[in-house]
């Protein structure tokens, strides 16, 4: 039995063989694996954005928290950056003494913290509350400002001379650069 | 002039099956190449969208390590700032409960506070005065208690009263 096969069809049928391998190959060599990547490539994807999500809700956070605490300690931040005017401070508390003067200690084992000033005042024995009302007030001034041991007292008459250190608070440059930096930083990040 | 009666048959190169195959595989190639290039657009994406989401944590990383150190900065200044007005009151209370404690029969002519101890000077019309009425309540705040009398041509003593609260202060005394 003779089987007449036209050519033109087995050419059809050899040529659909081959793009029909090529397809299974294709498929299976390329689209396949492309797609796995892309189904993990999507869930990392989302568990970065939550992740994400996560540090900007902790970022959000700290800010309010940094925002607060600046906020209420504006007083003791300002008061730290505000350079000492012996002047000015004559000026301001001059008015619990008769008299008062200062004069800056110079020394090299001082600390970058603060300087130390030697105060001296004069008030009247019967106004001793006088003193107190300035140290009470020191702690409402515009610097930070510590009287240090020893005090010295002695009576003249109806006045009373008083000798004692005080330490003015300041930021240092070193810190206070560092500081600067870092408080110019979190408006950087803010979204 | 015609010589046959039929029309003649269109002839193409290609024959209806082939057309039909080319036609078959043409459609599945351009969907299997669309979708190769859609995923390959997609890893692209991805690859931006991670790449932005890292810049973006490691932004927020450090605004928000440089916020905790300005933070603990600022707690730190406060901290410091508290002690020193806490230290203010106290001396401010000391000074006044050191005044209120001499009794208007001794008058003090000098006194030094220090930080752990009191030195007065002062004149008291006698010893039994001074004992009661100043050593007394100065024995009950110090831990020990020094004082030395030197008569005066009016018949009052001075008296110079050395006050310590611990034995550190007493060498810091004695090298004085």
């Amino acid at each position: 039995m003779k089987i007449s096969f036209p050519r033109h069809i087995l050419y059809l049928t050899l040529f659909s063989i081959f793009m029909i391998i090529f397809t299974i190959w294709f498929a299976m060599d390329k689209l396949i694996p492309m797609g796995k990547e892309y189904r993990k490539n999507h869930i990392k994807l989302k568990k970065e954005k939550i992740d994400l999500a996560r540090y900007q809700d902790f970022y959000d956070k700290t800010l309010k928290h940094f925002n607060q605490t600046k906020a209420k300690n504006r007083h003791i931040i300002e008061a730290l950056e505000n350079r000492f005017d012996p002047t000015r401070f004559k000026t301001k508390y001059g008015k619990y003494f008769i008299d008062l003067s200062l004069s800056k200690i110079s020394d090299a084992n001082q600390s970058k913290w603060y300087e130390i000033y030697e105060v001296q005042t004069t008030s009247k024995i019967k106004s001793p509350t006088n003193f107190y009302n300035f140290l009470e007030a020191l702690n409402k001034s515009e610097w930070i400002i510590g009287v240090t041991f020893p005090i010295d007292f002695t009576r003249e008459g109806e006045l009373i001379h008083s000798s004692f250190k005080m330490q003015v608070y300041k930021k240092s440059d070193e810190t206070n650069s560092t500081a600067n930096e870092n408080s110019k930083k979190p408006a950087k990040g803010k979204s | 002039m015609k010589y046959s009666y039929i029309t003649p048959r269109k002839k193409s190169l290609l024959t209806k099956e082939a057309v039909l195959i080319l036609t078959f595989f043409s459609i599945s190639f351009f969907l299997l190449f669309s979708t190769y290039a859609f995923l390959l657009f997609k890893e692209y994406r991805f690859q931006k969208e991670l790449q932005s989401i890292y810049d973006k944590k490691a932004e927020l990383k450090t605004s928000i390590a440089n916020m905790k150190a300005s933070i603990a900065f600022i707690e730190e200044e406060a901290a410091l700032a508290n002690k020193v007005y806490t230290t203010n009151s106290v001396l401010k209370d000391s000074i006044a409960n050191l005044f209120d404690l001499v009794p208007d029969r001794i008058t003090l002519s000098k006194a030094k506070i220090l930080k752990n101890g009191l030195i007065l000077y002062g004149i008291t019309p006698n010893k039994d005065v001074y004992a009661y009425m100043l050593e007394a309540p100065l024995r009950s705040i110090f831990a020990k208690t020094h004082t030395s009398f030197y008569q005066l041509p009016n018949g009052w003593l001075k008296f110079v009263s050395t006050n310590y609260l611990d034995n550190e202060f007493e060498d810091f005394i004695n090298e004085d």
